[in-house]
């Protein structure tokens, strides 16, 4: 009987691939290409970290595979492990980590934050007051301002281009959500200090590269991805 | 119990010294004992404007540097014998003060004194750290403009941090006629921005600089200015007292005397 060449091993956090050593990659390839096609139905849209054993690869065939395993199956692969580290919790770790970054958790702030100051979280952040022009905001996740929105605001800071920043009246001085950067249109200073804030509620997202901002209703709420 | 308040505002020129004179000079007028400390070390002028000037023999740095007795330094007012001036060095810089020596003669004067004035320099360094440093209630200067108000902003968030609780704010240098044409921001408008208690708001007005001139602060008198800082001196005692109304030109008084002639 031949001897299996790829054999997936999982546990909740993470994926072992074991290789055969001896065999030529592109054969390999394909046959972890069938394997995981076979399992496609089992993964379904999982979040995985990735182990190879059995063969050392080169960070070329390395990436190699890990395409080839996405390709043939619906499994987002957050990371890949080195064997040393080899150990469910560290996988368990890497992958809540990097859930992380869409800012599941949320944090309040209650007050008005003021020209000069920051505010920095890791997570998402309900603001209960404004935020005014000169003042800061950086999370993570997603930003939602019970108030008026004036200044800077930067969101998905770690890369997630699914977050975004609602707030009861918005006019802010910038907004950059992931690496997409949007600012205020330059009307006078005055007329945009003096301008009664149109006091529809509204989310700024990213769709397609660019920042846009719309009234809060059902159908743009139905469409942000958290 | 005496009480300390701050006159600040972020950026010069925006009528700081100014309020303080007239505030100062309006709650001796309403009686209270009042000692206004210019904390501007090197560009001294509330003694200018408080037409104190050729007074002056110590001052506040002579005071922390024990050069003096706190009595020495004070200048008792040429109008009010229940106001005093204690003027701020003008050969020395901010660093000459650090705010614990502040806090420790402001605890000094707390016991001889119903309010304890501190005009404020212009900016967040070590002159506004000094000066907050033993305030217990802080007044807010501001002009209807964008940059003004964006210094009045991060000042109030310095406040906050510095855990002075109390914060008023002055609109100051009002210009009716531009507010109904929509070139100046309303009262509303500052208010609106900034969120915190308006206590006062004062018109531009041409006698300020007459009066600044004259060292004669005019809270009390007939102008619409000195209207607005006498109103603005009875709301610090805690007085509920209605806004002016800006709109008119000239001062009530002013009016009654026309209707006499």
């Amino acid at each position: 009987m031949k001897q299996q060449s790829v054999v997936i091993k999982s546990n909740q956090y993470g994926l072992t691939v074991i290789l055969d050593e001896a065999m030529p990659f592109p054969e390999l390839k394909t046959e972890v290409a069938g394997k995981f096609q076979a399992s496609a139905g089992f993964f379904k849209n999982a979040q995985m970290a990735l182990t190879f054993r059995g063969r050392s690869l080169t960070p070329q065939e390395e990436w190699d595979l890990v395409q080839v395993i996405t390709q043939n199956c619906p499994l987002e692969i957050m990371c890949i492990m080195d064997e040393d580290a080899l150990t469910e919790e560290a996988m368990k770790k890497a992958v809540e980590e990097h859930a992380s970054m869409g800012g599941q958790d949320g944090k309040f702030y209650k007050g008005t934050l003021r020209s000069g100051q920051v505010l920095e979280a890791e997570t998402s952040i309900i603001i209960l007051g404004d935020v005014n022009a000169g003042a800061k905001v950086v999370s993570k996740g997603n930003v939602v301002v019970l108030g008026s929105l004036k200044g800077t605001i930067y969101v998905g800071a770690a890369g997630n281009e699914n977050a975004f920043v609602a707030a009861l009246s918005m006019d802010p001085m910038q907004i950059r959500i992931a690496d997409v950067i949007a600012r205020s249109s330059d009307r006078q200073a005055v007329t945009r200090e003096r301008k009664k804030s149109d006091d529809t509620p509204k989310i700024a997202y990213v769709e397609e590269g660019n920042i846009y901002i719309e009234p809060i209703t059902k159908e743009v709420l139905g469409d942000i991805r958290i | 119990m005496s009480e300390v308040i701050v006159i600040t505002s972020g950026k010069g020129g925006v009528g700081k010294t100014t309020t303080t004179a007239n505030v100062g000079t309006g709650l001796a007028k309403l009686d209270k004992k009042v000692v206004l400390i210019d904390t501007d070390i090197g560009l001294r002028n509330l003694d200018v404007v408080m037409g104190l000037e050729n007074r002056i023999v110590y001052n506040l740095v002579d005071v922390v540097e024990g050069n003096c007795r706190i009595k020495q330094a004070l200048i008792k007012d040429k109008r009010y014998p229940n106001l005093y001036l204690l003027p701020s060095a003008q050969t020395r810089d901010k660093t000459a003060v650090s705010p614990e020596q502040m806090v420790k003669l402001i605890q000094e004067l707390r016991e001889e004194f119903d309010y304890i004035l501190l005009d404020c320099p212009a900016g967040i360094e070590q002159g506004f750290k000094n000066a907050i440093a033993a305030a217990d209630r802080a007044l807010i200067v501001t002009t209807p403009e964008v940059s003004a108000i964006r210094d009045a902003d991060r000042i109030i968030g310095l406040l906050e941090a510095n855990d002075i609780k109390k914060i008023d704010l002055i609109v100051n240098r009002l210009r009716m006629d531009m507010v109904k044409r929509g070139d100046m921001m309303s009262i509303e408008d500052v208010v609106d921005i900034l969120a915190i208690h308006l206590i006062g708001a004062v018109p531009d007005d041409e006698n300020i600089v007459i009066s600044t001139n004259q060292g004669e602060p005019l809270v009390g008198d007939s102008s619409m200015a000195g209207m607005a800082y006498m109103n603005i001196c009875k709301r610090v005692l805690g007085e509920d007292v209605p806004f002016l109304d800006l709109n008119s030109k000239e001062g009530f008084f002013t009016r009654l005397g026309k209707l006499f002639k």
